[in-house]
C-alpha cells in the first residue's frame, strides 16, 4: 500500500470514528438538555435496555425468530431462483415468460403483497416467508441471468477445449463466471429481505400473531416502553450491518475481489 | 508421417440471408513435430480455419483428420491458445490452471505427481515464482505463458495458437517467441501458429502457408529454407520476408 493511500485510510477511520462519539454524545446528553427524555431516551438508557431485554431473553427469542424467518426464506428463495434461472438458460421461450413476470414483480414492493399473502395461506410464518421469497427472487433471477449472458464465449470454447462435459462446464465454469452477479444479486437481496421482514413482523404485530423483531418494536411501542422500542431498532441495525458488512463483504474480499472479477 | 490431413475443406457463413465462403476447399497435411505458421489478410479466415481443426466451428464440408482418423468433436487431443488474455479461469491460482486440466483428463499419476507436472512446466515457461498467484495478478504476457504451460503439459497432438503474442509489446514477444520455440525443440508438439508478423512466421516456422483473402485458399505453402539460429538481418532472410510479403496481398486495401 502506498503511503499516501495508508494516510487516506487513517483519516477516513478518525472522522468516522470522530462522528460516531459525537452523534453519542449528542444522543446521551441533547434529551435531558432540551427536557424530552421521555420520548426520546439518552443512549445510556437505551444500552440498558438493550442488554435487559437481551438477558431477560425475550429479545434473544424474537431475534432468533425473526433470523428464523429470514434464513428459511433466504433459502427456500435461493432454490428457487436457481431452478427458474436454470429453465431460462434451457429454454428460450421460458426465459421470455420469465422476463415479463420479473418486470411486473420486481418493482412490487414486497409488504404491498402483504393482504393477498394473508387472504391465501392466512396469518402467520408462512406469509411472512412468501412476503421474503418475494423480495428477493427477482433481484437474484435478474442478476445470475445477467451473469449467465456475460460469460465471456472464450471461458466455454476453453472449457470443452480441456475436456469438460456440458455438466461439468455449468458448475466448474458458468457458475464460477457469473458469481460477481450472483453475489451483488445476493446483496441486494439480504437488503430487501432484511426491510421487508420487519415491516411484514410489524404488520402482523397488529393481529398479534407472530414474534420477532418488527413485533417487538410494535409492541413495546404500545406499552409506550421507549427504550425497548430503540433496543429493537438497534438491533435490526447490528443484524443488517453484521451480515452485510462482514459476512458479504467477506465473502465478496476472499472471492470476487481477490480474483479481480467484477459485475 | 502425416499427423494431421485436411482435405476440401469449405466452411461458409451466412450474411443477411446469403451464405459466403470463408474458407474454400482448403487441402493441406502438417506433419508430427511440424511448426507451421499461417499467414494471411485480416479477415481472411485464418481464426475460422483452426476453429474448425479444433471442432470449435462445425466445418460447412470436407474431412479433417488426425493420424488417419477423423477427428471427433471437441477435445483435449486438440488445444488452442487464444490470443485473449482471458483465458485463464481467475478464481484459480496459477498452478490451479495447469493442474485442473490434467486432473480432469485423468492424466495418470497422484495429485503429487500432477503437481510435479505442473511445476515442471511452469519452471520452463519461468513463472515457478508466480504459481500462487492468480491470474488478475499477472500481466498479459505472463498469462499467455500459463495458458502455454497448460496446453503443453496436456501433451495435444495439435497445439494451435491464435496470434498468441498479438497484444504484447515486441520485447515480451520476443522473449515468448524464444521460449515457445525452445518448448517446441523439447517436445516436438505440432503447432500450428497464426500471425500477422511476417518476420515471426519466418522466425518460428518450420513451414509457412499463407492464405488468400475471401474466400481463403493457400497462396503459398512451403518448408523453411533458413537454418538457424535465423537472423532477421541476413539477405536470405530478407528476400524470404519479401516473398512471403508481397504473398500476403496488400494491395486489396
Ligand atoms: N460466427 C461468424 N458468423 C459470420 N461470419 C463470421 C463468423 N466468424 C467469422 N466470420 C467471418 O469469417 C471471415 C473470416 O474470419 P476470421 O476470424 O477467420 O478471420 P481472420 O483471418 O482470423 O482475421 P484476423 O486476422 O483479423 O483475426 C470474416 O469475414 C468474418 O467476418
Ligand atoms: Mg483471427
Amino acid at each position: 500500500m502506498l503511503k499516501s493511500e495508508i494516510r487516506e485510510r487513517r483519516v477516513t477511520v478518525i472522522t468516522k470514528v470522530l462522528f460516531i462519539f459525537v452523534l453519542f454524545f449528542f444522543w446521551e446528553y441533547l434529551p435531558v438538555w432540551t427536557g424530552r427524555d421521555k420520548l426520546f431516551p439518552p443512549l445510556s438508557r437505551v444500552l440498558e435496555s438493550l442488554w435487559q431485554n437481551l438477558t431477560t431473553g425475550e429479545l434473544l427469542q424474537h431475534i432468533k425468530f425473526s433470523l428464523y424467518l429470514i434464513f428459511s426464506g433466504i433459502g427456500l428463495g435461493i432454490i428457487l431462483a436457481f431452478f427458474l434461472t436454470a429453465f431460462c438458460m434451457i429454454s428460450k421461450t421460458f426465459a421470455r415468460i420469465m422476463d415479463v413476470i420479473v418486470s411486473i414483480m420486481h418493482p412490487l414492493p414486497g409488504i404491498a403483497l402483504l393482504p393477498v399473502v394473508m387472504l391465501l395461506v392466512g396469518l402467520g410464518a408462512k406469509a411472512i416467508i412468501i412476503i421474503i421469497i418475494h423480495s428477493i427472487l427477482w433481484p437474484l433471477i435478474v442478476n445470475s441471468l445477467a451473469g449467465f449472458r456475460a460469460i465471456p464465449k472464450i471461458q466455454l470454447e476453453l472449457g470443452r477445449n480441456i475436456g469438460m462435459s456440458e455438466f461439468r462446464l455449468i458448475w466448474a465454469v458458468m457458475i464460477p463466471n457469473a458469481f460477481p452477479y450472483i453475489l451483488s444479486g445476493l446483496k441486494i437481496a439480504w437488503a430487501r429481505s432484511w426491510r421487508a421482514l420487519v415491516s411484514a413482523e410489524m404488520v402482523f404485530g397488529a393481529s398479534g400473531v407472530v414474534g420477532g423483531l418488527g413485533w417487538f418494536i410494535y409492541k413495546t411501542r404500545y406499552f409506550m416502553d421507549i427504550e425497548s422500542v430503540f433496543a429493537g431498532l438497534i438491533s435490526v441495525i447490528i443484524i443488517g450491518m453484521l451480515v452485510d458488512e462482514f459476512l458479504l463483504k467477506t465473502l465478496e474480499n476472499k472471492t470476487v475481489k481477490k480474483w479481480g472479477m467484477s459485475a | 508421417m502425416s499427423n494431421l490431413l485436411v482435405q476440401d475443406l469449405v466452411k461458409q457463413y451466412s450474411l443477411e440471408g446469403k451464405s459466403f465462403t470463408v474458407l474454400d476447399k482448403l487441402s493441406f497435411s502438417v506433419d508430427s513435430g511440424d511448426f507451421l505458421t499461417i499467414l494471411g489478410p485480416s479477415g481472411c479466415g485464418k481464426t475460422t480455419l483452426i476453429r474448425c481443426i479444433c471442432s470449435i466451428e462445425e466445418p460447412t464440408s470436407g474431412k479433417i483428420l488426425l493420424d488417419g482418423k477423423p477427428i471427433s468433436g471437441i477435445g483435449p487431443d486438440r488445444l488452442m491458445v487464444f490470443q485473449d488474455f482471458n483465458q485463464l479461469f481467475p478464481w484459480k491460482t496459477v498452478i490451479e490452471n495447469v493442474i485442473y486440466p490434467l486432473k480432469l483428463n485423468k492424466v495418470s499419476g497422484d495429485i503429487k505427481t500432477l503437481t510435479r507436472r505442473a511445476e515442471e512446466f511452469l519452471d520452463l515457461v519461468h513463472l515457478s515464482a508466480f504459481k500462487h498467484a492468480y491470474p488478475n495478478q499477472l500481466s498479459g504476457g505472463m498469462r499467455q505463458r500459463v495458458a502455454i504451460a497448460r496446453s503443453l503439459a496436456l501433451n495435444p497432438k495439435v497445439l494451435m495458437m491464435d496470434e498468441p503474442f498479438g497484444a504484447l509489446d515486441a520485447q515480451t514477444r520476443s522473449i515468448l517467441q524464444k521460449e515457445l520455440k525452445s518448448l517446441w525443440r523439447k517436445f516436438q508438439t505440432t503447432i500450428i501458429f497464426i500471425t500477422h508478423n511476417v518476420q515471426e512466421a519466418i522466425l518460428l516456422g518450420s513451414k509457412v502457408m499463407v492464405l488468400s483473402l475471401s474466400p481463403a485458399k493457400i497462396k503459398y505453402y512451403k518448408k523453411n529454407p533458413l537454418p538457424e539460429p535465423r537472423m532477421p538481418e541476413t539477405p536470405e532472410f530478407m528476400a524470404l520476408w519479401h516473398t512471403l510479403y508481397d504473398q500476403l496481398d496488400t494491395q486489396r486495401y
